[in-house]
């Protein structure tokens, strides 16, 4: 099989980046999706908050999702659904699988990859304890409530402060299960502060920083957690451990981007993301194979996603049109004071420059982003490792870069 | 009369301010902490009715899934929350639904109607979308 543009994946990134290929000129365009509904995980977030920026409409995960199929559906996307992508190479042949077609390969001119995250599991943060049932990562939670319409567990402890256990943390108070705390290893929470107060003080659910599970009790199912302080090294305070009785632990600690695909096609992965390495135009080290979303590093907001999955499906269709020549040259983009993600790590001074900035540490003062080696600063109010900081530079501006350039957040 | 004090974050907007708000008969006396006058507005919604969107779901038979994604279709006041998920409790759905079909009229009195999020097939239909592979979305 023969494809100008093969996607992978079909949650926002995926959708955005095929739709985006269509549009931009490609004419066979393939979606391959695993599951047997397109939407990624925009199915199972039936809150509102999608696409303020995109389409200026507070739409819910499913409601962005279905607009963006519609789009999809007005371009010759073709989709593949229940289909397994089992390996990808560097010459961007794809060899997938499902129940219609046996195993097959596709050869792409070019090739977006867009299949998202994975969530850390208990095995990722190592908690002692014994191993009940009971045990789950907030997004399957997720699944269980918002689309198989089964609730978890009555009593509930909380794991991180990431957006998807402050989500569903108010989701479980409302199908009446009790959330007794979200605990927080770090001294600032992981989620947005919308969602601290709408999900969490809203329902007078409390928050402890620089709290964490130590153990976790029970035989057949969970009957307790115990919880203790951590200090600045975050390591566990003698004396200060607490027994929670509860029957359900939701682990809310972090996202890792699914790369064994780009890690097969022999792609460098990114040590701060775990992602892709990526240029502006969202390419990744190996030529015609890009990038886009979640994968190649976690971002905050909806609309970040498809921001990336716009440009990845763009470029992907000028590649596969043969109206791609040679990189010219390439400087990396590194993080300096204050800033613990830069994404994208390379410029090709093929398109402005769309800098992603996660800072390192919590700054709750004014604060200007500079770009070294051009005169850029950009003024601030405060810096958060938990609100991604976006800032476009324009190409003009970049024209004669030549050695690294470096984002750095300080206080002014 | 005695100063009463209270504290909001505002989310107005990401900067998310925390206020510190005192109060003689129910009126502001003073908001410290902002940095902007947006905060004001904010602060009188929430001492006067706490307005808030309810997303949630709905038990719906003959579908490819148990439950069907819906929302309100305005802001509602969020001490009706409970209420409003127990009226969508007892509530007979069955499948094709099409999304923003009007699930349920006046949500707890509110004047909002619960609306659908997402469409949803009959399970034969689901079945047949489903097998008919390599056809374009939808």
């Amino acid at each position: 099989m023969q494809a100008d543009v093969a996607v992978i994946g079909s949650g926002p990134a995926g959708l955005v980046a095929a739709i985006e290929a269509s549009r931009s000129g490609a004419k066979n365009v393939l979606l391959l999706e695993r599951e047997e509904e397109l939407g990624g995980i925009l199915k199972q977030c039936i809150h509102n908050g999608f696409g303020l920026e995109q389409f200026k409409k507070d739409y819910t995960g499913p409601e962005y999702a279905e607009r963006l199929i519609e789009d999809l559906g007005k371009t010759g996307v073709r989709c593949f659904l229940n289909t397994m992508v089992t390996a990808i190479s560097a010459d961007r042949t794809i060899t997938a699988v499902n129940s219609q077609n046996g195993v097959f390969q596709i050869e792409a001119k070019s090739v977006v990859l867009a299949m998202g995250c994975r969530e850390r599991a208990r095995g990722s943060i190592g908690i002692p304890g014994t191993r009940p049932a009971g045990v789950l990562t907030a997004g399957t939670a997720q699944r269980l409530v918002n689309i198989e319409g089964y609730l978890p567990g009555k009593e509930v402890v909380i794991l991180g402060s990431g957006d998807i256990g402050l989500i569903m943390a108010r989701r479980l108070t409302l199908e009446g299960a009790r959330v007794k705390g979200v605990y927080e290893i770090m001294n600032y929470p992981g989620g947005l502060k919308r969602n601290i107060v709408q999900c969490l003080n809203d329902f007078n659910i409390p928050l402890y920083l620089s709290h964490t599970v130590t153990e976790i009790r029970g035989r057949e199912r969970v009957e307790g957690v115990v919880v203790s302080k951590v200090d600045e090294k975050m390591q566990p305070i003698g004396g200060s451990d607490k027994f929670i009785q509860c029957d359900t632990l939701l682990l809310s600690v972090g996202l890792i981007p699914e790369n064994e695909l780009s890690k097969g096609a022999g792609i460098e992965l990114s040590r701060t993301t775990n992602g892709p390495v990526t240029a502006e135009t969202m390419e990744t080290s190996v030529p015609g194979i890009f990038s886009c979303g979640n994968v190649s590093t976690v971002f905050d907001l909806v609309d970040y996603v498809a921001q990336t999955g716009m440009s990845a499906g763009r470029n992907a269709a000028g590649f596969a049109a043969g109206a791609w020549k040679e990189n010219g040259g390439a400087v990396e983009v590194v993080a300096g004071e204050n800033v613990r993600v830069v994404f994208p790590q390379r410029y090709c001074f093929r398109d402005d420059l769309t800098l992603y900035i996660r800072p390192a540490r919590p700054v709750e003062k004014p604060v200007a982003l500079s770009i070294a080696p051009v005169d850029i600063s950009v003024k601030r109010l405060y810096a958060r490792p938990n609100e991604m900081i976006r800032v476009k530079v324009s190409r003009e501006k970049l024209e004669k870069v030549t050695g690294p350039i470096e984002v750095s957040i300080t206080e002014r | 009369m005695d100063i009463e004090k209270k504290h909001f974050t505002c989310v107005t907007c990401p900067v998310g301010c925390e206020v510190d708000v005192e109060l003689r008969d129910g009126s502001i006396v003073s908001i410290k902490g902002n940095k902007c006058d947006k905060v004001k507005e904010f602060v009188l919604q929430e001492l006067k009715e706490p307005m808030r969107v309810l997303t949630t779901t709905v038990r719906i038979e003959g579908a490819r899934w148990a439950m069907l994604p819906v929302r309100t279709d305005k802001s509602i006041p969020k001490r009706l929350f409970l209420q409003a998920i127990g009226e969508l409790a007892s509530i007979d759905l069955q499948a094709p639904v099409h999304i923003s079909d009007v699930i349920k009229r006046d949500i707890a009195g509110s004047g909002a109607n619960i609306v659908a999020t997402r469409t949803m097939k009959r399970r034969s239909e689901a079945g047949r979308a489903r097998q008919r592979n390599d056809a374009s979305a939808g």
